[in-house]
């Protein structure tokens, strides 16, 4: 097992984990290499300036060479291809441009061309000097602006100086030209093409926009205007009073894209109904529609229009429309889009039309202004996070939609599924490290689906060089051909995919349902085995010590596995078998024929071997009566064992002899420290320094015993789960490498006891059912295809890295979720998309060999604005913190909580100075990242990475092995909990799923401010349950829901609402199960007032106060406005 | 004992079940036989001896061919051939009773994937020499397996190859000869220009020749 597998999984990301050096650090930040997101390629593009460093401006876009012919040309005639394509006309976006472009040897356009306009430019002086470029906008300026002037740009030489002026990017004025440039490449031949068909057309799809793009848009019309003092539109929302009267901008275009967007749900436009509003003294209450201070206003020559955020908001000023009115008399020039837009726009103010502006050029470039506009404006809009205080919006956040053209969209993978951290992918890597924002995907491969297309066919249709399976999002150059939308290699359509079986129709192979879904199965033909498929094969080793005994666990597993044992994914074929252990290993032979079981002790530990290898794992439907006799008998068994050491090392050497003919799922059950024979373990925690201890030991592995066997597992398709029961210290940190790289699961029930700890035995009982009755897939590999250009070098999960790309999943469960982080190695340049397939291969409990597939398309954008706009808060926090995990293991704590902040301030930073122009007091944000301080204020505040409160260092391991684990929707819920009042539930908005109405109550701030001694509140914090009840609660909900009289009659230990029959309780509780539907694992529920002894830990998650530890809210934010001022 | 049990169908290769069984001692690499079993059954046709014995190696793959569906076994050289064949008797009865209708609809590999319960209960019987002696009747009643053709696996392997590879040697030397073929027409017209051109040449000289010199 190389060690340089490992290294890849898990090693490297120590030096690229995090993007951030200490701020106040720049120049460390900027030498190192490894120091910034992902891998910096800086160096690659020196030689690429060094060929053409003069004409940075038009570089961006496969300008001079390419531009002329092609598109159109190459794209119009081919009829089939515009069927299978979304817009027809728009032939700047799909396979028109990288048609032409890219057979022209992929390498040449790199060197022919001029580099990218500010962004690579200034790249030397950056990795040069010490101080970083981002910080740096005047350095930054300087090379750029002869690209201003770029009549080779366009071809329309009357558009001279179309660029300049790029609202959108209100970075530093000079820099104009790139940013400008920032929408998908303008090809003058193209544009000139679109508008007429643009204006004949009714409306033109909006989605289409987003891809013609072709800065000339804006571009015309603010070629008269001043550059740069045009507003950016992300400060737009503050100038709402109709007196200021500015210029609008293209006001249509935002809208267009809104409704499939809805990036948070409806925008704040008040305060939610029951929050208080906290208006900060010196701004209106809710900054949306409101005027920011004055003196912004003051200090802007031209204030931005509030167009663009009309459509955001219903309800206007009358002023608004007054100020937009003037301007309809360009509308005619913009016929199709007002009609576009006009749904969304309470308001159709088309731009004010500067006298003498280009004519017929101009519909393409409103088109493109539109594309801009329509995907900024809410997730740009700044916010101030000093002064806006309920940035938490009512409900769970969505995941934000990529800004693509909606019947892309439409099919592309689901969030839930697939998502990646910028929902826009940066062009170059200069670009994202620039943006201080990791780059990477999180997945959620297995998740169970409600539906999934399933394809049997004798061929599966692949790239022949890259093996990337068809997708929706390949182009089919005609009948008979298809291009990869990963290599860009055209493939041959096979006979058979010539028929289409949903339709019975031949010759439409874009009609196929594997072009048609971006998440499907596959049963793979034989070539997809290296052996027949295994079994479902099952193995339980279960510690059956003095202390385990103790517990009690042994019974709640036998009586669960009885009664769920015939729910066991399996067929005909299934196994099972049984190991328990104390000081001896004890095997079971179940042979069928024999009257029962016989147990077989082995006490030579040091040498483990199978007494009889044959039946001791047995087929579950012949042997069925012996199983069960021995699940009943079990328990008793070792009733009066006085045996306390533990030999879990050669048990699992054991269960490992016993699986490894055929693979199969191992499942560990144990209750103490192993402290006999191979693998024995010392306790490392000393208790007393828990709370004090600057920094954490003891969270890497004490011995390599557990990750070598975890190797051989998965070598020979065995996945171990764990599960721990203990109260003691039992180093998960080390026994948890047995089910990480095995790719297992652990479990883990602190201080679980059968009388002592009702809550934690429903909560085993429960998960054990899901357990034993989850699918199941064996013998799995995943691999994630990702377009040339992009590199994956970082994975996290629980597997093991076969080969640089290849997972290797000896099982794989529903629940298990995967993060990768990546990095741009080559350019972007002549890509409007780029997209990741993850292939899942797998047999299945019945065994069948399938393939899941899901691919996802995003995006490629060149302007920072951009990628901030896209940016996806929570699976960045979520990224965050497995790379924080990384690098609590592999340096310190302190290191990844320091790493953590910094991610927050660089990015925060990065936005200041890059993309505002206006440098308003306070501490700035786009309004996607709005919650982003607020979610790393919250991992600095969990479990994993919390210091100065007592934690046991089993408790901290295993909150880290769950922010890996986890798909990224329950992880989030670990950081952030949700807080619910919920004595004054009401159907008022109630979702209604299969015949239940389920409240929906208002997600509150994690403040105490928020708590009010006359109400209940249920704290949804994932893995656990607070119900709090105030000292004065309403005696109704007492009686109603609690089932008790008065508050004091609370009873302590309360962890089941009873089953009331009123109206309230029922509402309760269906909220309460519909919340824990929505996950695989079962929350157990706290009911606690104020003397509870769970106090502790609800208050803890109170993240927006102020601990003794750990600063409040408001304080992190002071502080990082403090770093980014700096 | 380190054995392999191969049901697949003979129109197409598909398998349809197997059973595996390793032996920790022997360490063989299974793998190997595993993809020449696939191959094997690959090659199989209707035209192909419907028993036979393949010797690779150390190790035997004995088959039978019944009803469209092949039952390969892979055991040890030293396992008694005719109990090898008594074994795959057995299975292609309780197979055909099982499964046979359904053998020419299936589509996916190992489809019957459950018929390796039974594979390995049997085999179990078979291979354990208490209980093989209460088979010895059975074994009797076997017609004569000396008759059965025996191969080596690499022959039966390469055949197709060695066809393949005329083939490719036939059609390399139809294109080569149609080459020349070509070639040889375009040096003949090339040299009937230059006779041409030879002749028109004198002429001219000729003409010049007189026209410069007798007038």
């Amino acid at each position: 097992m190389s060690t340089a597998g490992f290294n890849s999984q898990n090693g490297t990301g120590q030096g690229q984990a995090y993007a951030n050096g200490p701020s106040q650090n720049p120049v460390a930040l900027q030498q190192l290499p490894g120091v910034s997101y992902g891998m910096t390629h800086q160096p690659n593009y020196s030689p690429m300036q060094a060929k053409a460093p003069a004409p940075p401006g038009p570089g961006l876009y496969p300008s001079g060479p390419y531009q002329p012919v092609p598109p159109v040309s190459s794209y119009q005639p081919v009829p089939p291809v515009s069927s299978y394509q979304p817009v027809p006309p728009v032939s700047s976006y799909q396979p028109g441009p990288p048609l032409t472009s890219y057979p022209a040897s992929p390498g040449q356009p790199l060197l022919t061309r001029p580099p990218m306009g500010g962004l690579p430019s200034h790249t030397p002086p950056q990795s040069a000097s010490p101080s970083p470029g981002p910080r740096l906008p005047p350095a930054q300026a300087t090379p750029p602006p002869p690209s201003v002037s770029s009549s080779s740009y366009y071809q329309n030489p009357q558009q001279p100086q179309p660029m300049a002026p790029s609202w959108q990017y209100n970075t530093a004025p000079p820099p104009m030209g790139p940013p400008a440039s920032m929408s998908t490449p303008p090809r003058g031949p193209v544009a000139n093409h679109v508008n007429p068909a643009v204006s004949s057309t009714a409306p033109p799809p909006p989605s289409s926009a987003v891809y013609t793009s072709a800065p000339p848009a804006h571009v015309s019309h603010s070629a008269t205007q001043p550059p740069g003092p045009r507003m950016p539109p992300t400060s737009a929302h503050g100038y709402t009073q109709p007196g200021t009267v500015p210029p609008p901008m293209n006001p249509m275009a935002p809208h267009t894209y809104q409704p499939s967007r809805a990036p948070y749900g409806p925008p704040p436009t008040g305060p939610p109904p029951t929050m208080k509003a906290t208006p900060p003294p010196t701004g209106p209450p809710m900054g949306n529609a409101t005027p920011p201070p004055p003196k912004a206003v003051a200090g802007l020559p031209q204030p931005g229009p509030p167009g663009r955020h009309l459509g955001h908001y219903p309800s206007l000023p009358p002023g608004y429309q007054n100020t937009s009115t003037p301007h309809n008399t360009t509308s005619p020039m913009h016929p199709a889009m007002q009609a576009a837009t006009q749904p969304y726009t309470q308001a159709p103010q088309p731009y004010q039309q500067p006298p003498g502006g280009p004519g017929p050029a101009q519909l393409s470039p409103s088109l493109a202004a539109m594309s801009l506009q329509s995907s900024t404006p809410e997730a740009l809009r700044v916010v101030n996070l000093l002064q806006e205080r309920n940035l938490l919006p009512p409900r769970p956040i969505p995941a934000p939609t990529p800004c693509l053209p909606q019947d892309l969209q439409k099919i592309n993978c689901n969030p839930e599924v697939f998502r990646s951290t910028l929902t826009s992918i940066p062009q170059t890597q200069s670009l994202l490290n620039k943006a201080k924002m990791p780059l990477g995907l999180l997945l959620h491969p297995f998740k169970d689906l409600s539906q999934l297309p399933v394809v049997t066919s004798s061929t599966i249709v692949r790239c022949r060089s890259c093996r990337t399976y068809i997708n929706p999002f390949v182009s089919f150059l005609d009948q008979r051909r298809w291009k990869c939308n990963l290599c860009y290699r055209v493939n041959d359509v096979p006979e058979e995919f010539m028929y289409n079986p949903v339709s019975r129709s031949y010759g439409e192979p874009h009609k196929r349902p594997e072009v048609q879904n971006a998440t499907i199965e596959f049963i793979a033909p034989s070539e997809y085995m290296l052996r027949p498929p295994q079994p479902a094969v099952y193995l339980f080793v279960l510690d059956v010590s003095h202390n385990a005994v103790e517990t009690g666990y042994l019974n709640v597993f036998c009586q669960s596995l009885l009664d769920n044992i015939n729910a066991l994914p399996g067929d005909s074929r299934t196994k099972v078998g049984f190991i328990t252990f104390d000081s001896t290993i004890h095997f079971y032979n179940l042979q069928e024929g024999l009257s029962q079981p016989q147990m077989l002790i082995v006490s030579d530990i040091e040498d483990i071997f199978l007494p009889t290898p044959d039946s001791l794992l047995v087929n579950l439907n012949e042997c069925k009566e012996l199983v069960q006799d021995l699940l009943k008998s079990l328990p008793t068994l070792f009733e009066k064992t006085m045996e306390t050491q533990s030999a879990l090392g050669s048990a699992l050497q054991a269960a490992f002899k016993l699986l490894s003919p055929t693979g199969g799922r191992m499942s560990v059950f144990q209750t103490q420290l192993p402290n006999l024979g191979v693998g024995a373990l010392q306790s490392r925690e000393d208790p007393n320094q828990r709370a004090s201890a600057k920094d954490i030991q003891h969270l890497s592995p004490a011995t390599d015993f557990y990750k070598k066997l975890a190797l051989d597992c998965s070598g020979q398709q065995v996945a171990v789960d764990l599960f721990l029961l203990s109260s003691q210290y039992c180093d998960l940190a080390s026994l948890g490498c047995i089910s990480r790289y095995s790719a297992g699961s652990v479990y883990y029930y602190p201080s679980y006891h059968h009388q002592h700890n009702p809550a934690q035995v429903e909560c085993f009982q429960k998960d054990l059912k899901r357990y034993i009755t989850r699918k199941i897939g064996f013998e799995a590999v995943m691999r994630i295809r990702c377009t040339k250009g992009l590199s994956i070098h970082t994975f996290h999960g629980n597997f093991f890295v076969r080969s640089t790309d290849l997972l290797s999943l000896p099982n794989v469960n529903p629940d298990a979720g995967f993060a990768v982080q990546m990095s741009i190695e080559e350019n972007l340049d002549d890509m409007q998309v780029v997209s990741f397939q993850a292939a899942l291969l797998y047999t299945s409990s019945k065994g069948e060999r399938r393939i899941r597939v899901h691919t996802l398309c995003l995006p490629v954008v060149n302007s920072l604005s951009d990628i901030f706009a896209g940016a996806d808060v929570q699976a960045i926090s979520g990224l965050l913190a497995c790379m924080a995990v990384d690098r609590s293991v592999t340096a310190s704590l302190s290191d990844a909580r320091d790493a953590m902040t910094n991610a927050a301030i660089d990015s925060l930073t990065s936005y200041r100075q890059s993309v505002l122009t206006i440098q308003q007091p306070g501490l700035l944000a786009p309004a996607c990242l709005r919650l982003f301080p607020l979610f790393i204020l919250a991992l600095l505040k969990q479990k994993s990475f919390r210091t100065g409160t007592s934690t046991r260092l089993d408790d901290r391991v295993f909150a880290m092995c769950q922010l890996k684990y986890q798909p990224l929707a329950y992880a989030m819920l670990m950081i952030h909990p949700s807080l619910y009042r919920i004595d004054d539930l009401t159907d008022e908005g109630a979702l209604n799923i299969s015949e239940r109405t389920i409240p929906q109550p208002i997600l509150l701030q994690l403040s105490v401010e928020k708590l009010s001694r006359e109400a209940a509140f249920l704290m949804d914090a994932g893995t656990v349950m607070y119900l709090w009840i105030g000292r004065n609660c309403n005696p109704n909900f007492l009686s109603q829901v609690l089932g008790v009289p008065s508050y004091a009659s609370v009873p302590d230990n309360l962890f089941m609402l009873p089953e009331l029959d009123t109206a309230e309780s029922q509402r309760t509780r269906a909220f309460i199960g519909w919340l824990r539907d929505q996950r695989p694992f079962f929350p157990s529920l706290r009911v606690i007032r104020d003397e509870s002894q769970w106090k502790a830990s609800f208050m803890q998650n109170m993240i927006e106060d102020r601990t003794e530890s750990a600063l409040s809210y408001y304080e992190f934010l002071l502080h990082l406005q403090q770093q980014i001022s700096k | 004992m380190t054995s392999l049990t191969m049901i697949a169908r003979v129109a197409d290769g598909l398998p349809l079940a197997a059973s595996i069984q390793e032996d920790e001692q022997s360490g063989r690499d299974l793998q190997h036989y595993q993809s020449q079993a696939k191959q094997l059954c690959r090659k199989l046709n209707a035209q192909s001896p419907d028993r036979c014995t393949l010797e690779a190696g150390d190790m035997n793959f004995h088959y039978i061919i019944a009803q469209g569906v092949c039952y390969l076994f892979l055991c040890e050289a030293s396992f008694p051939k005719k109990m090898a064949f008594a074994y795959l008797e057995d299975i292609h009865s309780e197979f055909y009773d099982q499964y046979g209708r359904r053998v020419p609809t299936v589509t996916r590999p190992y489809s019957f994937i459950e018929f390796d319960t039974y594979i390995q209960k049997t085999k179990k019987s078979y291979v354990d020499s208490r209980a093989r002696r209460n088979l010895g009747s059975i074994n009797t009643e076997l017609q004569d397996v000396q008759r059965i053709m025996v191969a080596n696996i690499e022959e039966v392997l390469q055949r197709g190859e060695a066809l393949s590879a005329l083939d490719t040697k036939a059609s390399n030397l139809s294109s080569l000869s149609k080459k020349y073929r070509s070639d040889a027409k375009y040096l003949n017209t090339r040299s009937a220009y230059a006779k041409v051109a030879a002749v028109a040449v004198f002429f001219i000289t000729l003409i010049i020749y007189l026209r410069f010199w007798w007038l």
